[in-house]
């Protein structure tokens, strides 16, 4: 073809291509640029002019340069708006500037006749020429040819238009199938990713390659708290103000779009600055949890409205993927403390007496009911000799393992020194002193313990901290035991514990209880109170000690109900025989 | 799940990296840490020969895009070789063809590299 094209730009003569021939050549083809430069060479090599465009109709009234000879190359591209019906070859300079800009335009390159490119009297083109070798005047007859010439074309340059624009159509289909493979591809990777950074990392290739930009932030959070979490910006313009008012967004936008909207202008210049042309808000029903901004497209070309539903599509996927990966991450969470609270139960429930020894002279009865959550309720009876037994309760804060390590500790302490023959005051000091220095900020235990004395027929206790046990004489007073001093763990002992000697007497009634009994709460979430408990008891004491904890148990069910328990319910009772 | 494989060859001031089958979202992270390895190593002449990529998504197109920069900072290239018509019509649709330069044959690109020195 190359040589065809140079045999027509060099014939000069009206008769070495008969216009049959030409009009062969032009319609035999569907190349819309061979067409073009075929016509236009055609026609300058006969007039011997230099300078030659065409024009395509693009609009009504459009007209874009899709060929230029002679003429600088930056015209090409360029569109003239000419409102007016050009049906004849029309010279320039018989035209009037005044209010034509195209006018200017034609006479500023150089051209002096602007012939149209007519078919089925529709006006498909333009093909304007400059001036002839040696100043030559387009005659009438030159022009009619140059007519005829253009106009054998006509059809050509129609058929080839059509067919370049059914090749545009195949071409956004090829593109929108694209998108869809991108989406496709990046749905199904997705779903069995399960970690947000590795989402993040495909949701930015993804939008790299499909958009063709290297100017990215992609932000995940609410409001103000958004997080940039992968970016690449020129400057980093992203504050919480910004993204204050990006939460407004209910849809992607481009940047010049949201210079418009009153509300975003100020934010649309932030984003300018940082290189950034659209945003695009990740949407979880209708609620922003994240966003994508990028910059400029790399290949040029603005953000059309396909192209931002496609973003939204992409940003929309990714953030229901993620929202996935932490709702995963979550349950994960929960499991792991469940399972901690499973082995914080273990070793709770593996801490408590599997059995009561038998006491002589007394009926002891003890219950512990663990909360879903695991509290540090504890309670121990120690035979220390034959005629000594200590008996104890005590409630660690806090929950889960490390209260059920602290329990441990105390227990472990707490049998330690008892049969070493020290005071308890002494012995108190000690368990606390070991405690304080293992446990960490925050963590204490209140702990009441005693030691009955059967030889002497009277107990002796400290109290650190713990609801005061109840003492129910058999006379029918009831006394508090009180006397101790700070609970255990907060820090090492600096003033002696006290410790107070209680005689007992056949009848008498011991309860030791944690707050889980006197806080259970009922639905209006009001405590059970140690009124009511001290009630119960009262009317409970001429039972056995397990009749006196089935009473309060009975009367803490009736009481919470449906109520979740919150606490470990712990309660140790002693009656002497 | 279709296998994508990364070669690396190292020539003489050139590296040649050889992708084999399918490169998608999944498979994204290969081609990514081949050219960190790259990228690490100083390596920044690279040629990717396409010859037995037999589909690339958006998210394989995205890794050139995400390497480029910092190849091209150190002097470096990405450039591209022996596409299927199927792999260039995707590199084409996404305009990919105005930001690298793709040749028929890996000669050639390694070629420009050395003529460039």
């Amino acid at each position: 073809m190359p040589d065809k094209q140079q045999s027509l730009k060099n014939s000069s003569s009206y008769d070495i291509l008969p216009l049959f021939e030409f009009s062969n050549v032009v319609n035999s083809s569907l190349d819309l640029k061979f067409i073009l430069d075929t016509v236009l060479l055609t026609v300058m090599g006969k007039m011997l002019v230099s300078k030659g465009m065409v024009l395509l109709t693009r609009e009504k009234h459009l007209f874009e340069i899709v060929n230029a000879k002679g003429v600088e190359a930056g015209v090409l591209g360029q569109a003239i708006t000419l409102k007016q019906t050009l049906r004849k070859p029309t010279i320039t300079d018989r035209l009037s500037v005044t209010n034509k800009p195209w006018v200017t335009f034609f006479k500023a390159h150089g051209q002096k006749l602007i012939v149209p490119i007519l078919t089925q009297g529709r006006v498909v083109g333009l093909l304007t020429l400059g001036e002839r070798l040696g100043g030559k005047k387009y005659a009438e007859a030159e022009r009619q040819l140059i007519h005829s010439l253009v106009n054998l074309s006509g059809s050509a340059v129609e058929k080839a238009l059509i067919i370049d624009q059914l090749k545009e159509v195949n071409r956004d289909l090829d593109r929108k199938l694209q998108e869809l493979n991108t989406l496709f591809d990046l749905g199904k990777e997705f779903n069995v990713v399960l970690e947000p950074d590795k989402v993040i990392r495909l949701l930015t290739f993804s939008l790299l390659g499909q958009v063709g930009v290297n100017r990215y932030a992609i932000c995940l959070g609410k409001g103000r708290n958004m997080q940039v979490v992968a970016s690449r910006l020129e400057k980093d313009v992203c504050t919480p103000d910004l993204f204050e008012t990006l939460q407004e967004l209910t849809r992607a936008e481009s940047v010049d779009e949201l210079t418009r909207k009153k509300k975003f202008a100020t934010v649309a210049a932030t984003l300018k600055e940082g290189g950034i042309r659209v945003a695009v808000p990740m949407l979880v029903q209708r609620e922003v949890k994240g966003m994508i901004l990028l910059g400029g497209r790399m290949r040029g070309g603005l953000y059309e409205r396909a192209d931002l539903e496609f973003l939204s599509s992409l940003a929309n996927l990714a953030i229901i993927s993620i929202e996935n990966a932490r709702l995963f991450r979550e349950a994960l969470e929960k499991q792991r403390m469940e399972d901690e609270l499973a082995i914080a139960r273990e070793i709770q429930q593996g801490l408590l007496p599997r059995s009561l020894p038998v006491i002589q002279g007394f009926d002891v009865a003890a219950t512990n009911i663990p909360s879903k959550q695991v509290g540090g309720d504890y309670y121990d009876v120690i035979a220390i000799s034959p005629t000594e037994y200590v008996l104890a309760i005590g409630d660690v804060s806090g929950k889960g393992t490390g209260a059920a390590l602290l329990m441990a500790n105390v227990q472990a302490s707490l049998r330690a020194f008892a049969p070493m023959g020290l005071s308890m005051s002494e012995a108190t000091s000690r368990i606390n002193d070991l405690t304080s220095q293992n446990t960490g900020q925050g963590k204490f235990i209140t702990f009441f313990w005693s030691t009955l004395d059967l030889k002497s027929g009277s107990m002796r206790y400290v109290n650190a901290g713990h609801n005061p046990p109840y003492h129910f004489h058999a006379d029918g007073t009831m006394e508090k035991l009180d006397v101790g001093g700070i609970i255990l763990g907060l820090m090492s002992t600096l003033s002696p514990y006290e410790e107070a000697s209680v005689p007992l007497r056949r009848g008498d009634v011991l309860v030791m209880y944690t707050d889980g009994v006197s806080e259970a709460m009922n639905s209006a979430g009001e405590d059970f109170t140690e009124e009511r408990l001290e009630g119960i008891l009262r009317n409970s004491l001429s039972l056995p000690a397990a009749g006196i904890i089935g009473n309060v148990r009975t009367a803490l069910e009736l009481y919470t109900r449906d109520t979740p328990q919150s606490d470990d319910i712990t309660m140790l009772v002693v009656k002497v025989l | 799940m279709s296998e994508f494989k990364v070669h690396q060859r190292d020539g003489e001031g050139v590296s040649v990296i050889d992708l084999k089958g399918y490169l998608d979202a999944h498979t994204a992270p290969d081609l990514e840490n081949a050219f960190q390895k790259l990228i690490d190593e100083k390596k920044f002449n690279i040629v990717v020969n396409c010859k037995d990529l037999s589909y690339i998504s958006s998210a394989g197109l995205g890794v050139f895009m995400a390497y480029i920069e910092d190849v091209r900072k150190n002097q470096g290239d990405i450039k591209l070789t022996n596409m299927s018509a199927k792999v260039y019509n995707v590199f084409d649709l996404l305009g990919f063809p105005i930001l690298y330069e793709i040749y028929k044959d890996e000669q050639e690109a390694v070629g420009k590299f050395a003529a460039r020195k």
